[in-house]
């Protein structure tokens, strides 16, 4: 029974434009990328990539010196240090760009980018019918309201899923005639953890980059779901699209303002946008708060979900249907 | 059997108002069911209350036997509607808003040539909705509601931005379904010569409640009226009082409450009397006329 609804859905929402809209601006941006890396790679060809990431390393501890910085900033500026320490010690060099690697960090772009896109997509799943008059067709069929709800949650999910998967084909597509396009075997160095002050280096992982890649995007892909329903729900909270996709770009630029401003304020940590970009996080990045460590963010995220699919489908199944 | 449609002390409470007020109504396969009212009436929160869009605060609705809260699917397969304007997906072919409908339904493709040629759409049904006239997305909206063949159809306001002939021709649609296949059609509307031409029988809803309900035909016979042009009124008017005549008179005419077997003695008795009769014809109460009357004369628009 659940076909032939995601097969409306579907229809509907390449009918609005609304997955090719993301699908060019997708483009748009990683051809802007490809372009950057190109230069950058024809800069790195005659520069000592030693001396530039010593460089980076010094201009960073003078800083962390000379204070100024709160402590949430000084605590990744510190896990960054030993980061690149730990490259040069290897002799690796981490900006050497190859399009395998250019796929690899769109799954830390996408941590930012992509729960955008996903709004743009899902905003007006709802909404929209609202706005248009045509839920007064679509919720006088023999069709339970859940199950309606149900088919528009997994399309969203479907291309959510589907964002990602085309980010990555793209990135590789519009980089790999500019860039090495080999790759997929170097070596990555993941995990970097910070206990107080000490570094630890026994949970760094080294994995080939087509595996550390495929755990990034497998991160990536669970936050974009939950993002896909927080932004289901606004859609049936809201009736014009318009504010439940504004709602959904508020609560993601400022939930990262405040992180940044104010990381004393320690409950900003259950913030369904400190937990987002997972990918940062399994990276090496520093999470804004302590104490959150991979399984509260998957856990926190999971439960944001949880919780915005309950006040979805509360909302949708009972309510009264106006004009 | 009980009826098709039937709606039973529907009440809805928002707030401190009560927007339909206890309305009560039954209709039986093959009759069209007329509910007449000015717009804000509460014509269009009972349809959107007997599809389930929203939730009655008492009484119950029953299609086909089915409760239309307790066994929504059962109930929604048996009905089709247009709530308000005929709002279709703009952005999507007629042909691909049937396909669509028609895969909720889960009934074969061909149906959707059936319908189109029902309500004649078969020649645009390729083109985006969006450029469709109103009257082309009212007979979309129909052939729609006609997915499935339910056994009850609800339309609301189905005149609406339709030109005279398209009326007709919606008119001729409604009566056919009605009379070839024994679907029940509840058909709102605020125009009362619309209702007056193609309903079996009307409810009349004002403020929520129902002010009166039964035949067109009865309410429009229980008002009958003969309306007698006289030369001298006073005398005319004393003679059919001995007669025992109920009337009223202006300057030149006398309203007597008669039926038509009745007015030739009567005639003939003014005539007897030295009273010029100039003409006498049976004068029949519109909707409209009645309207305003149960009403209390309130406007309508």
């Amino acid at each position: 029974m659940m076909i032939p609804l995601v097969q409306n859905e579907t229809l509907k929402l390449l009918r609005r434009r609304r997955f090719a809209i993301v699908v060019g601006i997708m483009f748009v941006i990683l051809v802007l990328v490809s372009y950057s890396q190109y230069r950058q790679l024809r800069q790195l060809k005659n520069a000592n990539w030693r001396a530039d990431l010593q460089e980076r390393i010094a201009r960073a501890e003078n800083r962390l010196r000379r204070g100024q910085i709160n402590a949430a900033w000084a605590r990744s500026m510190r896990a960054e240090i030993r980061r690149l320490q730990f490259y040069l010690d290897r002799g690796i060099n981490p900006e050497q760009p190859t399009a395998p690697l250019v796929v690899r960090t769109f799954a830390n772009a996408a941590g930012w980018l992509l729960p955008l896109l996903v709004a743009v997509l899902g905003s007006d799943i709802v909404s929209a019918e609202n706005a248009e008059g045509t839920d007064k067709l679509l919720l006088t069929r023999p069709v339970r309201r859940r199950k309606i709800l149900t088919a528009k949650l997994i399309t969203l999910w479907l291309f959510a899923s589907l964002t990602l998967l085309m980010g990555a084909v793209i990135a590789y597509v519009v980089t790999a005639p500019v860039l090495p396009a080999a790759g997929w075997d170097a070596p990555t160095y993941n995990g970097f953890q910070m206990s107080g002050n000490a570094f630890k280096l026994d949970a760094v992982r080294q994995l080939p980059l087509w595996h550390d890649a495929l755990i990034a995007y497998g991160l990536q892909w669970f936050a974009l779901l939950a993002v896909a329903s927080i932004s289901l729900m606004l859609s049936v909270i809201f009736k014009s699209s318009a504010a439940s996709i504004g709602t959904m770009i508020a609560s993601l630029i400022g939930g990262t303002i405040l992180t940044r401003v104010s990381p004393d304020w320690t409950a900003g940590k259950y913030l369904f946008v400190s937990a987002l970009p997972l990918a940062d996080y399994y990276t090496g990045q520093a999470p804004p708060y302590d104490g959150m460590s991979m399984a509260f963010c998957i856990g926190l995220l999971g439960a944001w979900a949880v919780g915005a699919l309950c006040v979805a489908y509360a909302l949708f199944t009972q309510r009264d249907v106006f004009g | 059997m009980s009826g098709a449609l039937e709606a039973l002390h529907l009440t809805k409470i928002i707030g401190e108002r009560t927007i339909v007020d206890d309305v009560s109504f039954t209709l039986q396969p093959g009759e069209v069911f007329g509910f007449l009212g000015p717009n804000g009436a509460g014509k269009t929160t009972t349809i959107r209350m007997l599809v389930g869009l929203i939730k009655p605060t008492h009484g119950t609705v029953t299609v086909c036997g089915f409760d239309v809260r307790r066994q929504f699917e059962e109930a929604m397969r048996c009905i089709g509607c247009i709530v308000e304007n005929p709002d279709l997906y703009r952005f999507m072919s007629g042909r691909e808003n049937l396909e669509h409908f028609a895969r909720m339904l889960r009934v074969q493709r061909a149906e959707i040539e059936r319908v189109a040629a029902l309500v004649n759409l078969n020649h645009r049904l390729d083109q985006r909705v969006g450029t469709y006239s109103l009257g082309m997305r009212q007979r979309l909206g129909i052939a729609q509601a006609m997915l499935g063949s339910p056994r009850v159809l609800i339309l609301d306001e189905p005149a609406n931005g339709l030109d005279p002939a398209g009326i007709r021709e919606i008119r001729e649609l409604i009566r056919g379904l009605a009379a070839e296949r024994g679907m029940a059609v509840f058909v709102s509307s605020h125009l009362l010569a619309e209702i007056e031409l193609i309903a079996d029988r009307v409810a009349i809803i004002h403020k929520g409640k129902i002010l009166r309900s039964g035949p067109v035909r009865d309410l429009i016979s229980s008002q009958r009226m003969m309306e007698i042009k006289v030369g001298d009124v006073e005398r005319a008017a004393a003679v059919l009082r001995d007669r025992g005549v109920e009337l009223t008179t202006t300057d030149d005419l006398v309203f007597a409450a008669i039926d038509e077997p009745a007015a030739p003695p009567l005639i003939a008795a003014l005539a007897q009397n030295g009273v010029d009769v100039f003409h006498a014809r049976r004068r029949v109460q519109s909707l409209e006329e009645m309207f305003l009357e149960a009403t209390g004369g309130e406007t309508v628009d």
